[in-house]
């Protein structure tokens, strides 16, 4: 007991807005040292006038999941949502420019915490997602998804349906309109066929 | 540690538009430091790269493959060189991280964040007025008071977003991307 409180680590990454917190063990059976962190036993994640959000590994994996891969996306420009409705974290672009992170309890009558972020909160809560990803004392496989360059599709989303459909619109549009007219006029009469004196004259050097 | 990636795009030179967002996410960070050039330059050295970068003179000319630049140059620009300006754009805006963070924080004086953004897009502005192409479109779109305010926007988040050694793999992801 007493070994294992000594053996205890907290790694605390700091910004403006918030403070992330993880509590675990170096892994002795898989060889770690010392001052590093295999196993974690909790986390906490502080935030200026909010809510604290506190949980298990599960979770914190869960958080890095879908904020780093939106973060990855908001720098092409393309705002969508990631996490589903069965996952225990959301995060998608609110209709006033922010980020909504939604975080559900797995215990049952546990309602889910919404939390509104603006550009700037969330730009904190990706760094400190990032310099606890990059610390060298998290001795842990992290499932996090690698950034990848978005295909044509992807990045369409960033349009608006509207625009999206525009030019394809106003292209059926025309030829329709065309049609319409083809239609419409009436085709000419046929050219009358040459006499025989004429097409005679026409033959002569 | 991540997740092993997929190694394929990483040896992949920069398009044409990756080349662009480069620049001027550079030409950004400039707006927002007066001696941002010669941050750069100073940058550079901290980082190792002065074998790539030996003196400005070679910087610029690496940057000046932004076809929309007035001086824009033509060729190939090796993949350690791109991976090198990324590396110096997300540092730079590591340092002036909290200089992007208070333009986007919701929080801050409304009055006071109008005249931020102001200062910022009047330097900007006289930046890519003094090297950029202004018969190009997307020149004239980042100039104009209005249409540039959602490309300006963009461009700092992404700056946030992309700042420190965690936003390297990301920012190069983003221009690499296909053409829209």
């Amino acid at each position: 007991m007493l070994q294992s409180a000594l053996m205890k680590q907290t790694l605390r990454h700091d910004q403006l807005s918030c403070r992330l917190q993880v509590d675990g063990f170096p892994d002795v059976s898989a060889g770690q040292a010392p001052g590093t962190v295999g196993i974690i036993t909790g986390w906490r994640l502080e935030w200026m006038g909010r809510p604290e959000l506190e949980g298990e590994r599960e979770h914190l994996l869960a958080l890095m999941e879908v904020v780093l891969p939106y973060a990855r996306h908001l720098i092409s420009g393309v705002g969508r949502r990631f996490g589903s409705e069965d996952q225990p974290v959301q995060i998608e672009p609110d209709s006033a420019g922010g980020h909504r992170l939604e975080l559900r309890s797995r215990q049952a009558g546990n309602p889910s915490l919404v939390v509104e972020l603006d550009d700037a909160e969330l730009a904190d809560l990706v760094r400190v997602l990032d310099s606890l990803r990059l610390d060298p004392r998290l001795q842990l496989q992290l499932t996090v998804p690698q950034p990848v360059p978005l295909r044509q599709r992807e990045l369409a989303e960033r349009l608006p349906l509207q625009r999206r459909l525009a030019a394809p619109v106003a292209g059926l549009a025309a030829l329709a309109a065309a049609a319409a007219v083809a239609l419409i006029v009436p085709p000419p009469p046929p050219a009358p066929a040459p006499t025989a004196p004429a097409a005679a004259a026409a033959g002569k050097p | 540690m991540t997740q092993a990636p997929s190694q394929s795009h990483l040896s992949r030179p920069l398009p044409r538009r990756g080349l662009e967002r480069l620049d001027l996410l550079l030409l950004a960070l400039e707006a927002l430091d007066l001696n941002g050039g010669e941050a750069m330059v100073w940058m550079c050295q901290q980082l190792g790269f002065a074998d790539l970068f030996p003196n400005r003179v070679e910087l610029w000319k690496r940057r000046c493959h932004n076809p929309l630049r007035r001086a824009c140059r033509r060729g190939p620009i090796s993949v350690s060189e791109t991976d090198a300006l990324i590396r110096i754009l997300c540092q730079m805006a590591d340092r002036l991280y909290p200089m992007l963070r208070t333009l986007l924080s919701n929080s801050e004086a409304p009055e006071l964040l109008a005249q931020r953004w102001q200062l910022f897009q009047d330097r900007l502005a006289e930046l890519i007025r003094e090297r950029m192409n202004p018969r190009r479109s997307g020149v004239q779109q980042l100039l104009d008071p209005e249409l540039g305010a959602v490309e300006r926007r963009h461009m700092v988040r992404s700056l946030s977003l992309a700042a420190g050694e965690g936003g390297f793999e990301r920012l190069r992801a983003s221009l690499l991307d296909a053409a829209a």
